[in-house]
């Protein structure tokens, strides 16, 4: 309970400075004296909010953001899942590392978004097709960090493993496992902005249900301030998860020193 | 000297086999190398009694480490036969341990103090025998403060005391030691020598320590065996027969402390330029 | 000469290419002999195939020119704006004070979802497609340029004042090669990120280029040529990224060492 109040004492005290928000404040101030009224093109900030009253009376919103977060967060723990187990096993020999390498290297060079329209054709367009989608998307980053943390652990831990006679099993769950958990924290974190962005395409493409499916729909009906409106609940949706996620991983990360967490 | 011996010597003559910790003869080892094979060691012959103090003194590159590792079963031995009380070694045995000179990469980084220590008596003891083998194991090294702390948050002499506490919890009956103070400094250095001598007493744990230190393997060994040579050969063994407890202004400055180590560099200089 | 060779030989992964070309003919295996039935599934002979008809095809270096078109404005843009931020901020700790929070806000915004607004301002064109590839692709610029900069060594900066060097000639002969390191990789970052987004773009935004034509021949009932899209673009990826990696170790060598490693 005490290390908890710490973390979050000494995450406040990481943030940057509030007055850095200023910009920000200015430039929608500034917006709303210009064009306080509506507007096909930049309709004002009040707009905007009395756009998400009118979104969140008609039921829609939070029926939206519960299915793109539950997308997301299914997805994500299928891909942190598949890709930890597969990268440890992966980095653990070297002739399947050197022999899979390319092939990989390959696979996460295509850019995710391009094998959604593939998913689409393969599977048709259901909740099962978002899943496999950002899985996909999520699994590269995951898995190539965890086989290069399983390749990089240091020859000497395992020697002390063997010295202290411990079975495969028991090098696996007390060497292996905790020193691949930074990089397979830090590949968690490149994926959920991927992730994000894959589930939001999915739906616009598809109008599967979903904050996607919502913003291009204000969008080709040209309800300006929805679109304004949406746009700023989806900038604080990626904020709260990436944020949040950063807490997560520096509660889990406390017990690892300084350098090696910050990687 | 009357105390120097010419190798190969062979104690097994004086002392009945059961009184032999480890006994050694005709090893030899050879690594994989670039091209082929390299011998690093070659017919080495010695044997470790129970309780005492043995370090292993000689220049780098003379196969020390590789003899510690195949005393602690890590690497096998090409040739010739190893044995630790009495049975044929065939991997890392129950009552050796390995203190490794580079403690931070030794060390689990993200246990603390306490939980490196209970690594080698989890899964093995009940939670209250760890509990307590732990803490007695923090007394010796004088840790006891720090069991919660991470090993990132200590200085270098301190791990290394968590690495010497980690081998002592398992309550093994030698310690194998590799150049384990080699990176410290002086003062630290010093202090760990005396407080590994003190766990020696009041454990009755054998040391066998590798050095390449002429001063440190005088002061800490009750016998020192000089290797030479690539591949090594141990071409001399000592009985320091130094008064006990040793202190290290006093051992330091007795003339027969100096005639050891005299003697010591004679036999590494002799052999290592020869 | 000859062990440079043998070296050569050495790295090249032979069991790697050896993987690639197992997978390859057992999915042709698979599909030829039936197992795989899958109305939309095509065996990789059908992909190469449909590979070789587009590289023939004048119509598809039109979406390819159009997408490079998209991804290398963007990204300049991008790292115009986002050196100069980045080195604003990295100098002055006012200035990082005063913006650093807004950039930290709007950095986890989905690129995506820039699309709707930007249709509805530039409608379907290559306007559009900027805004959605410009805006997220600047934050890794700025950061890492801020990171670069303001991990500068103090000692650095008693250097040029030593030497009393005008404030011009220690941002532009100390600050900005001291942090070239860090600044190539936040170019880097932004170029991947850039192509993500151009296709994007095309998918949902401005129906023109690579992202557009993976959409049609999906729609279109054309697998093959599909997945051959989706295969160019993977290599488009890595070629951009191999042409960056190789541009700066000709311009700046010592700079590079850092890139390959990020």
């Amino acid at each position: 309970m005490r290390a908890a109040v710490k973390n979050l004492r000494s995450l406040f005290a990481n943030l940057p400075p509030l007055r850095g928000l200023l910009p920000i404040v200015l430039l929608l101030v500034f917006w709303q004296l210009v064009q306080p009224g509506p507007s096909p093109y930049f309709p004002g900030p009040v707009q905007w909010w009395h756009a998400t009253l009118r979104l969140s009376d008609r039921g829609h919103l939070a029926a939206a953001f519960l299915s793109t977060a539950s997308s997301l967060l299914v997805g994500l723990a299928l891909a942190i899942v598949i890709g930890a187990v597969l990268g440890v096993l992966i980095g653990a020999s070297r002739r399947l590392s050197r022999a899979l390498d390319p092939l990989l290297e390959f696979l996460r060079a295509i850019p995710p978004p391009a094998i959604v329209p593939v998913a689409g054709l393969l599977i048709g367009y259901n909740e099962g097709m978002k899943l496999v989608v950002v899985v996909l998307a999520a699994l590269w980053p995951i898995l190539l960090n965890c086989a290069a943390a399983v390749r990089r652990i240091d020859p000497l831990v395992l020697e002390v493993a063997r010295s202290f006679r411990l079975s495969r099993w028991e090098t696996m769950w007390r060497i292996t496992a905790p020193s691949v958990v930074p990089s397979l924290l830090t590949g968690i974190r490149i994926a959920i902005p991927l992730t994000i962005i894959l589930v939001l395409l999915v739906e616009m493409l598809t109008s599967l249900p979903g904050i996607g499916a919502l913003m291009i729909r204000a969008q080709r009906n040209f309800q300006s301030s929805e679109v304004y409106a949406l746009l700023v609940m989806i900038g604080l949706f990626g904020f709260v998860v990436n944020d949040a996620f950063l807490v997560i991983e520096a509660a889990i990360l406390r017990s690892w020193p300084p350098r090696m967490a910050a990687t | 000297m009357k105390s120097v011996t010419e190798a190969p010597r062979r104690d097994g003559d004086v002392n009945t086999q059961g009184d032999l910790l480890f006994s050694c003869s005709g090893v030899s080892v050879a690594l994989p190398h670039t091209l082929g094979e390299r011998k690093v060691l070659d017919d080495i012959s010695f044997d470790v009694r129970h309780g005492e103090v043995f370090t292993i003194v000689g220049p780098s590159g003379t196969g020390k480490t590789t003899l510690l590792r195949v005393l602690g079963g890590l690497t096998r031995a090409t040739t010739g036969s190893v044995r630790i009380n009495g049975r044929e070694l065939t991997g890392p045995p129950e009552e050796v341990v390995i203190v490794f000179q580079d403690y931070s990469h030794a060390l689990l980084q993200w246990r603390t103090v306490a939980r490196n220590v209970a690594l080698g008596l989890e899964r093995r003891e009940d939670a209250d025998e760890i509990k307590r083998r732990v803490g007695d194991a923090l007394r010796l090294v004088k840790l006891e403060k720090n069991a919660d702390d991470y090993p990132w948050q200590l200085s270098g002499g301190m791990q290394q005391r968590v690495q010497i506490a980690r081998a002592l919890a398992v309550r093994p009956s030698v310690l194998l030691m590799d150049e384990p103070f080699a990176a410290l400094d002086a003062m630290t250095k010093a202090s760990l020598q005396d407080e590994l001598l003190g766990v020696r007493d009041q454990t009755g744990t054998s040391i066998v320590f590798v050095t390449h230190d002429i001063e440190e393997a005088v002061y800490l060994g009750d016998r020192i065996a000089v290797i030479t040579g690539s591949p090594g050969r141990i071409t001399h063994t000592f009985d320091i027969d130094l008064r006990k407890p040793r202190d290290q202004v006093a051992t330091r400055q007795m003339p027969a402390f100096l005639e050891f180590r005299y003697a010591v560099h004679q036999a590494i200089g002799s052999n290592a330029y020869g | 000469m000859l062990m440079a060779r043998e070296a050569t030989i050495a790295r090249f992964n032979f069991p790697g290419l050896l993987t690639i070309v197992v997978c390859a003919v057992i999915w042709e295996l698979l599909v030829r002999g039936g197992v795989i039935q899958y109305a939309y599934f095509p065996a990789p002979s059908a992909i190469g195939v449909g590979l070789s008809e587009l590289i023939a095809s004048a119509a598809f270096w039109a979406d390819v020119a159009h997408t490079l078109l998209a991804v290398l404005v963007g990204w300049l843009i991008a790292g115009v704006i986002g050196i100069a931020l980045g080195v604003l901020m990295g100098m002055s700790p006012s200035v990082r004070n005063y913006l650093l929070a807004s950039v930290e806000a709007l950095r986890p915004m989905p690129g995506i979802a820039f699309v709707p607004v930007a249709l509805l301002l530039f409608g379907f064109s290559l306007n559009t497609e900027l805004v959605v590839i410009v805006l997220p692709a600047l934050w890794p610029v700025v950061i890492n340029t801020m990171g670069g900069i303001a991990g500068v060594h103090q000692r650095l900066f008693e250097v040029g004042a030593t030497f009393r060097l005008p404030r011009a000639r220690i941002v532009s002969k100390i600050l900005i090669p001291a942090a070239l390191p860090s600044i190539l990789v936040g170019l880097r970052l932004s170029l991947t990120l850039s192509l993500v987004l151009a296709i994007v773009a095309e998918m949902v935004g401005n129906p023109t280029g690579l992202g557009y034509a993976v959409v049609r021949d999906q729609q279109a009932l054309r697998p093959a040529q599909m997945f051959a899209d989706v295969i160019f673009i993977g290599i488009l990826g890595i070629v951009l990224n191999q042409l960056l990696v190789q541009m700066t170790s000709l311009l700046f060598p010592a700079a590079t060492r850092a890139l390959r490693t990020a």
